[in-house]
């Protein structure tokens, strides 16, 4: 299924700046609807209290990790069924295959391109 | 049995000098393990403020790059509306001049977020100093345990900065409180009579 350019993207990382450049290139993409959270819990919460389409999150962040978040959602029956893209520094191959078992739909490793992101969201909604 | 317990003796006694010489070792290196502790939190502040200047550039690099894909985007749907009623007009010549400005705008697009993907070294810097600075930390940990189990004196040059690295501190010091800033200068430039 393509993805909708109305739909609401939940864009979820500690650092400032990386929020600011994901949310840059998904706007380039034509996705204007994009909230944000600090960490993994903060993510959850909102989450849990509207309808997102898509959420990008980072994996290393204080309180709640992506890669916990990212199993809470797959266990949560309202939410399992949202896309998650990760995009993180933990390059290492156990890393990949950590997030492949908890259910991540896609995997970027920083530094990234805007058009691995485009790529990524591609084969995401297809 | 005579002789092996002179041999235990010569073993104790020998254990003895060398816990003795350990003991000489680390009070000699007391000074330089009393002044790394205080050096480190210094030092893993410093590191956690540069954290900060690259984000603080990033995140202004971001403002104004964000500014100008504002502006490229309001240019390029005037420029669109302009080609649409130049080209009803037939006015084949000026269309095409205006569509490669358009392409140019549209290069230029790319850069922008090209800029915007390149500032991520940002969050990478960020991760790195991040664990660099909960190792000093873990190193400091690891020196005071040092100096209170074996009782290190940490007074005299132990307790200020020393050598290379007390230097280099001072001076990283000496940059966050005495540094200038512009406003500054240019006030008392004014007072020389600069404008």
């Amino acid at each position: 299924m393509p993805a909708d350019p109305s739909m609401k993207i939940l864009v979820v990382d500690d650092m400032v700046t990386m929020r600011r450049i994901v949310k840059n290139i998904l706007k380039q993409l034509g996705f204007a609807n994009i909230e944000e959270a600090e960490n993994g819990q903060e993510g959850l919460q909102k989450l849990r209290a509207d309808t997102f389409g898509f959420v990008v999150s980072d994996w290393n962040m204080p309180v709640m990790t992506g890669i916990d978040m990212l199993r809470a959602i797959r266990a949560d029956e309202k939410l399992k069924a949202i896309p998650v893209l990760m995009v993180t520094a933990e390059a290492q191959q156990s890393n990949l295959i950590e997030a492949v078992q908890a259910g991540v739909s896609n995997y970027i490793v920083k530094p990234f391109t805007a058009e691995t992101m485009q790529e990524k969201l591609g084969k995401i909604f297809k | 049995m005579e002789n092996g317990g002179h041999k235990l003796y010569e073993e104790l006694g020998e254990l003895a000098r060398f816990v003795k010489d350990t003991m000489r070792t680390l009070s000699e290196a007391s000074p330089q393990l009393s002044s790394s502790s205080v050096q480190l939190p210094a030092a893993a502040a410093h590191l956690s403020d540069l954290k900060q200047m690259t984000e603080d550039g990033t995140l202004e690099v971001m403002r104004l790059t964000e500014m100008i894909q504002d502006g490229h985007g309001q240019i390029a749907k005037d420029l669109s509306a302009v080609i649409e009623i130049l080209r009803a007009m037939d006015c084949k010549s000026l269309v095409e001049r205006l569509e490669k400005v358009s392409s140019v705008l549209l290069q230029d697009d790319k850069h922008l977020t090209e800029i915007m993907t390149a500032l991520s070294f940002q969050d990478l810097v960020a991760q790195r100093v991040k664990k660099l600075v909960a190792i000093l930390d873990e190193v400091q940990g690891k020196l005071v345990e040092l100096v209170v189990i074996f009782g290190l004196q940490q007074s005299g040059n132990g307790s200020t900065a020393s050598g290379t690295a007390g230097d280099l501190l001072k001076q990283l010091e000496a940059s966050n409180t005495t540094a200038m800033k512009q406003q500054v200068a240019d006030d008392i430039l004014a007072q020389f009579g600069f404008k």
